[in-house]
């Protein structure tokens, strides 16, 4: 906007927020910062900063929280103060944009006519411009440029209007407005909604999910299970498809199967239940004899302890390894209950020994197998919807601010320096060039009717 | 099989050099027919790649693969020129003028040439990785790169505008090289509605990255470093467009501003693949 007189007398607070420096200034310092965060790599630890970048840039870092630039204090700062930038422009648009949208383009004269840049004018003689070939003139502007306003009166004649698009002017308010409302839905999402996790065994239940940021548990206020996960790869061994069985639990009672893909995630309840990794899992069963002559198998995964109590014997899983010489082998923890203990490979078809004390045990590996721990990112976003209805409203902005003219075509019958003139003018505030081709249609239909004479 | 993708797209390599050296002996030596063959060859060559993307789909099936050829970094520049020299043509189409091909049908030659010289780029059809099999890829891809592909005419048009601006003042004659150039009116107005067509489609590219973003991670926007430079270059274009509507900014700095523009989408769609890492990481086999 053009400065005006009223401008200096502006409180300058409102000043500086409304100024369009200030709007241009932005982008550009957004555009600039933004680029910090993908240059300096974000969520590391302070270690990893003073090891990379030394203890200057470290010190930056951390007081400039560019481990997490777009959270950061100045960087939030700068959007917010985008915001009220906006806001405040917008608002200060308003009655510019009012008196464009209310000015009457019926309040011209036929001079005014003669000076737009799109006119024509034609030289009738007297009587001639009966009232049939007014009719003809009438239609024939109806059917090219719209249905008309008319006014009698201006300058001793007759003044037509067509006018299409007035409302385009407020499609910059739509534009701004959904900036704003991507803005809230995004705040909205991150005060009443979370992101986090949970890794679940198959078979395996639970009601929490874990919290990215805090690693607190979340209960989710219903539970859930993984009833399988599958894994499939390609021939060239590319992951062709990562797929986890899920069951929804309402006090023990199932209500919802889903399998789950990585981009067909299960919502329930506004908690969605993304596909986000998986971890495949050994389990093995060893035999244990014991010279006694008691015998016992137990079932092995890993990250448990197994315990046999009447022994005071704990098993454990520390290593798998599916094929060593054709065989599956499994190094196996046996402690004392103590805390102390040995460790030992166990291979498939043969037997190792242990003893302790006077008892020897010898153990065997029956069977091993692999199961699946999927990973689940879990996410529940209220704000999820404003977001979308911004973005919606931002793309329809846009295609009115950029494509919707408002158009004018007039037309203006009467006598004018001693003669009967028709003058046919017209304007667009955009697109100019298809305007103009279609302006010379409207011209050249009107040619036709009033060559004919 | 003779008649493979790979043989029609390479052809369309050359046809492509081929057209953009025409569009430059038109411009300098003022030839009208060679003008006129320029368009021939781009239309032809335009057909030859259209039959050679549709040829790759097919082929994706016979693989047992099945997808849209949008999936890695050789589909995308391919496809990257082919909106290109769309873009164009259908500007010549609208303002005839054939001088602005040797401004624009580089862009497309150079995708091209990258794509299937570079031993960086890989031709080969692989299957899609998990996350990437969502019909949203295709409708963020197409949409992205209709934003990308104007953006790069509007370089073109930015340089023409500063070529036309340098030589304007010793050298108006309507035959000369300078002088053959649309007028900076035209060329500032053509840049401009380039310039908003481009926005537009960067804005609905992001917005249908959101979308999917949002389905297959649960989160529209993870500041990924692909995600913060689409941001980078929409924030330059929109104080394009503002500078020129509030400020009454036109060309020169519009140009300018249109280069700038266009080296971050370059940046955006290379530097990001391989400088920085990201989720869109398989953008650079």
């Amino acid at each position: 906007m053009k400065k005006t007189a009223t401008y200096s007398q502006e409180n300058p607070v409102i000043r500086f927020f409304s100024s369009v420096h200030l709007a241009i200034f932005l982008l550009i310092a957004l555009a600039v910062t933004s680029i910090i965060g993908t240059i300096i790599p974000q969520g590391q630890s302070q270690q990893f900063y003073l090891d990379n970048f030394g203890p200057t840039m470290s010190k930056l870092t951390k007081i400039l929280h560019l481990n997490d630039t777009y959270h950061s204090w100045w960087y939030l700062s700068l959007l917010a103060l985008f915001s009220t930038n906006l806001i405040v422009c917008t608002l200060k648009r308003l009655p510019f944009t009012l008196k464009l949208f209310k000015k009457d383009n019926l309040a011209v004269s036929s001079d005014y006519l003669t000076r737009m840049p799109y006119k024509r004018i034609w030289r009738v003689k007297d009587g001639v411009l009966d009232n049939e070939l007014m009719q003809k003139l009438l239609s024939t502007f109806q059917k090219k440029a719209g249905s008309f306003q008319k006014k009698p009166n201006v300058d001793g004649g007759t003044l037509f209007l067509v006018e299409k698009g007035k409302w385009s002017y407020w499609g910059l308010y739509g534009v701004h407005l959904s900036i704003l409302i991507i803005f809230l839905g995004a705040v909205f999402g991150s005060f009443y909604g979370f992101k986090g996790r949970i890794m679940l065994m198959e078979g395996e239940t639970t009601d929490h999910a874990v919290r990215f940021d805090t690693a607190a548990p979340i209960p989710l206020g219903f539970s859930i299970r993984c009833d399988h996960f599958f894994v499939s790869f390609y021939d060239n061994g590319a992951p062709k498809e990562f797929r986890s069985d899920l069951t929804i639990l309402e006090k023990g009672k199932e209500v919802l199967h889903k399998a789950i893909l990585v981009n067909d995630p299960l919502e329930y309840k506004g908690v969605t239940f993304y596909q986000a990794s998986y971890q495949a899992i050994p389990e093995v069963t060893i035999r244990v004899a014991s010279s006694t002559g008691i015998q016992r198998s137990f079932i092995i995964p890993a990250f448990q302890k197994v315990s046999w109590p009447e022994s005071s014997m704990t098993l454990a899983l520390l290593k798998y390894i599916p094929n060593i010489h054709g065989v599956p082998a499994a190094r196996i923890w046996i402690g004392d209950g103590t805390g102390q203990g040995h460790a030992l490979w166990v291979l498939q078809g043969r037997t190792e020994k242990y003893t302790r004390g006077d008892t020897t045990y010898e153990l065997s590996l029956v069977s091993a197998s692999e199961r699946y721990m999927t990973g689940l990112q879990v996410k529940k976003d209220p704000g999820v919807w404003i977001v979308w209805l911004g973005c919606t409203a931002l793309i329809l902005g846009f295609a009115i601010v950029f494509w919707v003219p408002h158009r004018r075509s007039w037309l203006w019958v009467g006598p004018k320096d001693g003669e009967t003139q028709v003058i046919l003018s017209g304007q667009t505030n955009k697109n100019k060039i298809h305007f103009e081709k279609d302006f010379r249609e409207l011209e050249d239909s009107i040619n036709s009717v009033l060559g004919n004479q | 099989m003779n008649l493979s993708s790979s043989y029609l797209l390479s052809l369309t390599t050359f046809i492509y050099l081929g057209a953009a050296a025409l569009y430059m002996i038109h411009w300098i030596f003022r030839v009208r027919q060679v003008g006129v063959l320029a368009t021939v060859v781009t239309v032809g060559g335009f057909l030859v790649q259209t039959a050679g993307i549709i040829l790759r789909w097919t082929e994706s099936y016979r693989l047992g693969y099945g997808h849209a050829p949008l999936s890695n970094l050789y589909e995308s520049l391919v496809f990257f020129s082919w909106v290109t020299i769309l873009v164009y043509l259908v500007i010549e189409w609208r303002v005839k003028r054939r001088v602005i091909g040797a401004f624009a049908t580089p862009f497309a030659s150079l995708a091209m040439a990258y794509a299937s010289f570079s031993p960086k780029v890989a031709d080969s059809i692989e299957p899609l990785i998990p996350a990437l099999q969502s019909n949203w890829l295709l409708a963020h891809v197409i949409t992205c790169f209709l934003g990308y592909a104007s953006f790069a005419v509007a370089c073109g048009l930015g340089i023409m505008y500063l070529v036309k601006m340098k030589g304007a003042h010793h050298d108006e004659k309507p035959e000369s090289v300078i002088g053959s150039l649309p007028r900076l009116k035209v060329l500032d107005d053509l840049m401009h509605q380039t310039i908003i067509f481009g926005f537009l489609w960067l804005s609905v590219g992001i917005i249908t990255g959101a979308v999917w973003a949002n389905q297959a991670w649960g989160t529209y926007w993870s500041w990924d470093p692909k995600e913060t430079w689409s941001l980078i270059t929409w924030f330059i274009y929109a104080t394009a467009l503002h500078a020129r509507f509030v400020r009454g900014w036109a060309g020169q700095r519009i140009a300018w501003l249109s280069i700038i523009g266009f080296l971050s989408v370059i940046f955006t769609y290379f530097g990001v693949n391989f400088l920085l890492s990201g989720l869109h990481s398989y953008g650079s086999g």
